[in-house]
């Protein structure tokens, strides 16, 4: 019995360990992309010298004091919490709306015309109007992050809800599932592979949405501290800040978005030959 | 069983009485009366185009009629359909274990039931595992049929499950078929257009009028399936398709279709 169940998990445990090490190998890649563009950025800094172009680093070492600096910490942590805040609640309605315009095409006839709208609004327009509303507050970064990152989401659902395969409902139908069953079973699955990548897509304009409304709101955050940067002159901690919301990004996208994916897309990526995984 | 069975048997375990539909205000079925004994095998052929498909969807209870009564009276059924309808996403036992997640059993039961399943149709355990993308077309059509046979059904429906295949690649599914519907005992309503896999797999062969009016004609095939020799069906074929009026137009194709 013990012996079965050794045989049984064993090799789903080094399938999974075979994954993680490709995915980990897989870093070299993206290390040597990084490097590059380093290079490049000491390139820059060589040609203009010191006050544009802070050598990186100078800008490493920068970040490494702000990083130090446990009221810093907080600051990020401040703007972080507002970007997935707005990031979470942007994914719920943007989700549901998707869901329900894939689904119906009347709805998607309405919504069609409203996402333009709102997509043609300039992101600056919603951080002056949120600041009329909200104020200096949260409430101010979370609508803007809510504004900018919902047609994404919505977009990338209702795609994958449109394009769902309908001889696949037929097939659920013909063996008794009801239409709770064929969503959970068939829809809802089917759209995970396009919500995944839109995720992505708006949790990075998210962060990049709040530091840019908390810049011109002045209400703290990375955003404040950019704000306080320039207004210093000093282009290295800018940079510094830039930088660390930057690893911040890549920190969630390598360890949430990227293992979750390719959990989803293990089928796809059984349909490539050997040599060109990843 | 075999050649008795007929609209009179009293307790069908299918029966569809004045059946009919229309997409989009065109008729495309109309006045259709079929019944299936239990454990019946009947072959429904006619020229493409006909309603065929859509009258097994409608059987099945995949779509909905716009007339007509049909009364189920088995337990369950199952449905193989002319492309394998696979989830992609899904592993080969995933997939034939997915009408039993339907039905709400225990994963220890379905992998069991699956497995069971794909050694009826000769599946290797190994290609369990593997995805759809991974598997040759005879084998993804093979799942599907073990998909159908994993719910134990007493009728599966289906729609021209082997018109994509190769000509040995068919006779293979067909035999396939024949043996475990003998084995489980189970009857089908075998859609089909080519009238030689009529004759191999089914007890009685009905013919569809070609504008989906009703049920032109039917003919009991003599013998068992799977109990029949070639060179009898090849001469009961070219015989039908010779001299029989009711097979005068089964090989027309498409005249309904819209330009």
């Amino acid at each position: 019995m013990a012996k079965a169940m050794v045989r049984a998990i064993l090799p789903m445990f080094l399938d999974r360990l075979g994954r993680v090490g490709q995915f980990l190998w897989s870093g070299w890649a993206g290390l040597a992309g990084l490097a590059l563009f380093a290079a490049l950025w000491q390139a820059g800094h060589e040609r203009y010298g010191d006050f544009i172009l802070p050598a990186p680093l100078a800008t490493l070492a920068a970040g490494a004091v702000i990083a130090a600096d446990p009221a810093a910490w907080a600051l990020a942590g401040q703007t972080t919490l507002r970007a997935v805040e707005g990031f979470a609640l942007a994914a719920l309605v943007g989700a549901a709306g998707g869901l329900a315009a894939g689904y119906s095409a009347a709805t998607m006839r309405l919504a069609r015309p409203i996402l333009t709208v709102l997509l043609g609004v300039p992101p600056i327009a919603w951080i002056v109007l949120a600041m009329i509303w909200f104020g200096s507050t949260d409430g101010t970064i979370i609508t803007t992050v809510l504004v900018a990152a919902t047609p994404v989401v919505f977009v990338g659902v209702a795609e994958g809800a449109v394009t769902r395969d309908r001889g696949l409902d037929d097939m659920a139908r013909a063996f008794g599932a009801g239409p709770l069953a064929r969503l959970t079973t068939l829809g809802l699955r089917h759209v995970a592979a396009f919500l995944f990548p839109a995720l992505t897509v708006a949790l990075g304009s998210a962060f990049k949405v709040a530091v840019m409304a908390e810049l011109l709101a002045n209400t703290g955050g990375i955003g404040g501290a950019l704000a306080t940067a320039r207004a210093n002159l000093d282009v290295a901690e800018a940079l510094a800040w830039v930088l660390i919301a930057v690893a911040g990004l890549i920190l969630v996208e390598y360890v949430l978005v990227h293992p979750v994916r390719s959990e989803f897309d293990r089928w796809r990526n059984a349909a490539r030959p050997w040599g060109v995984k990843r | 069983m075999t050649n008795a069975a007929t609209l009179s048997d009293p307790d069908p375990s299918l029966s569809l009485s004045g059946v009919g539909h229309a997409y989009l205000g065109r008729t495309v079925l109309d006045g259709i009366d079929l019944s299936l004994a239990a454990g019946e095998v009947v072959a429904l052929v006619g020229p493409s185009g006909c309603g065929k498909s859509t009258l097994v969807h409608i059987a099945a209870g995949v779509v909905e009629p716009s007339r007509g009564r049909i009364a189920r009276r088995y337990r369950r059924h199952g449905m193989v359909f002319q492309d394998p309808r696979l989830l992609p996403w899904a592993t080969a036992r995933a997939n034939i274990a997915y009408p039993l997640r339907l039905l709400g059993l225990p994963r220890r039961e379905r992998r069991e039931r699956a497995e069971e399943a794909a050694r009826r149709v000769a599946l290797d355990l190994a290609d369990l595992d593997k995805f759809p993308v991974e598997l040759s077309g005879g084998m993804r059509q093979r799942t599907a049929i073990a998909r159908a046979l994993a719910v134990d059904p007493d009728l599966i429906y289906f729609d021209e499950p082997f018109t994509a295949l190769d000509v040995a690649l068919k006779r293979r599914m067909q035999d396939l078929v024949i043996a475990a519907s003998r084995a489980a005992r189970f009857g089908a309503l075998f859609i089909t257009h080519d009238l030689m896999e009529a004759v191999r797999i089914a007890h009685r062969v009905a013919v569809m009028d070609s504008h989906g009016r009703g049920i032109a004609g039917e003919r009991p095939v003599p013998g068992e399936p799977g109990g029949r020799d070639d060179a009898g069906l090849y001469r009961l074929v070219a015989g039908l398709l010779a001299d029989d009026p009711l097979f005068r137009h089964i090989h027309d194709v498409d005249e309904r279709r819209l330009p």
